[in-house]
């Protein structure tokens, strides 16, 4: 098995080399040391590590502003905070930026190894939700609009969107909560929401709110049912959602930085129905 | 709604917006509406769950969101609101709303997560948010504006 390569971010030449000698005694090998943001990228680029250590306080950049850095330059990059600080602020701060591990100096050798075994270890149940989650969403969707409807529902091939979406008309967006977090987004035309309320109430719709309703109700059934498909795979989800926001306008661009969108087209024979999902991958371990 | 329950997000801003590079962080106006708002430009929708739920809308003029990520960039100039603007943009309201959910933490509120940032940029834009009643709250940021908007169910 090839050794795990590190880089090792640190402003201190003497902290370097004693967790340089950690990650040794581990069988690991340090690819890259770095002591400030100038070169950072241009190392992490050259040694390609499985894995960064981050110092927290450094002059100029600190260890979240070289984090930050890494992680806009790679996605994902696999960082752990070594810091002699640890409270609930920066355990906080270092969640929201995406670095995956955070261990209190001075390092211990044996939690270093189970923070390495962990975080370089396959994250199964998030490649589910990856493989499947989308799927899952789609077929909510085709039963739901089937049921109201009763007419088959075509759908596109899934595919990952990362450009800007422009909506038909209404954008219903909803909130995933759970093990990851993630967001589903409706979207579809007036046409298509005022013949879905005609189907189900017999009637033409009595006023905008009226559509919008019935929009986010579709949304959030759609949503709550693909949610709880997931959790019924693997309690670990735990996935909940949000109340459904809705938007309209004539022509409004719709994107998610930062977040890997899948998304296919759902042909209900009257007319199209946009379903993106995506989800983004949590903390690995905490020590 | 309980009116205090904006407390938590609106110290988030505080707290957030000065270690992004703004120095000054003010309210301007505050006030309560139902659940349709208009807005021009460019909004970004957070949602939340846990021990509340609800969502927080931020708004403002496309002009305003490329001076936001002037700021957030340490002077970069956008002459659009491109992918690059819209990221930093949106990761404002992702930080201040994960700060607000610590605020909630240390209130008692633990549990209270935030969905990603969604982005949405248009002219005349309708927005029905799944509450009765909206905090509307006006801020100003280096004399930047900008609007929150706080739906909690």
């Amino acid at each position: 098995m090839p050794k795990i390569k590190v880089m090792i971010v640190d402003d201190s030449p003497f902290s370097r080399t004693v967790i340089g000698e950690s990650f040794s005694n581990l069988g690991c090998e340090v690819v890259g040391e770095v002591d400030s943001i100038d070169n950072l990228l241009e190392i992490y680029a050259q040694c390609k590590p499985d894995i960064v250590t981050m110092d927290l306080i450094m002059p100029g950049a600190d260890g979240f502003e070289c984090s930050e850095a890494l992680l806009q330059y790679d996605p994902n990059a696999k960082i752990i905070l070594l810091s002699s600080l640890k409270d609930e602020e920066t355990e906080a701060e270092a969640r929201r930026i995406g670095i995956v591990g955070y261990i209190q100096k001075p390092l211990e050798e044996e939690l270093l190894e189970r923070i390495i075994q962990n975080i370089l270890a396959p994250d199964d149940l998030y490649n589910l939700l990856e493989n499947k989650g989308a799927e899952i969403f789609k077929e909510s969707l085709a039963q739901i609009i089937t049921r109201t409807t009763k007419k088959p529902v075509k759908f596109t091939d899934i595919d990952y969107k990362s450009e800007a979406l422009s909506s038909q008309g209404i954008t219903t967006i909803i909130g995933i909560i759970g093990r990851y977090t993630g967001t589903m987004i409706l979207d579809l035309s007036f046409e298509l929401a005022e013949s879905f309320v005609e189907s189900m109430l017999n009637r033409p719709s009595k006023n905008q709110d009226e559509l919008f309703n019935m929009v986010a109700e579709l949304a959030n059934i759609i949503a709550g049912s693909a949610c709880s498909m997931l959790n019924k795979q693997d309690k670990s989800f735990g996935l909940r959602v949000s109340p459904p926001s809705v938007f309209s306008a004539e022509s409004a661009q719709i994107s998610n930085p930062n977040l890997n969108l899948q998304v296919c087209n759902a042909d209900t024979g009257e007319g199209d129905i946009f379903l993106g999902i995506g989800f983004r991958k949590g903390t690995v371990l905490w020590m | 709604m309980d009116v205090k329950l904006i407390n938590p997000f609106l110290q988030a801003f505080a707290e957030i917006l000065p270690q992004i590079g703004f120095n000054t962080v003010e309210k301007a106006g505050l006030s309560l509406i139902n659940d349709t708002l208009e807005y021009n430009g460019v909004l970004i929708n957070i949602s939340f769950v846990g021990p509340l739920k609800g969502v927080i809308l931020t708004t403002m003029p496309i002009n305003n969101a490329k001076q936001f990520a002037t700021k957030m960039t340490m002077g970069m100039e956008f002459a659009e609101f491109d992918a690059m603007a819209q990221s930093a943009v949106s990761e404002m309201t992702n930080m201040v709303c994960a700060n607000a959910c610590t605020q909630f933490s240390q209130i008692g509120m633990e549990g209270l997560d935030i969905s990603p940032p969604t982005v949405l940029v248009s002219e005349k834009g309708i927005a029905s948010l799944p509450v009765p009643q909206t905090i509307a709250v006006n801020l100003k940021a280096d004399e930047i504006k900008f609007n929150v908007y706080i739906a909690i169910v």
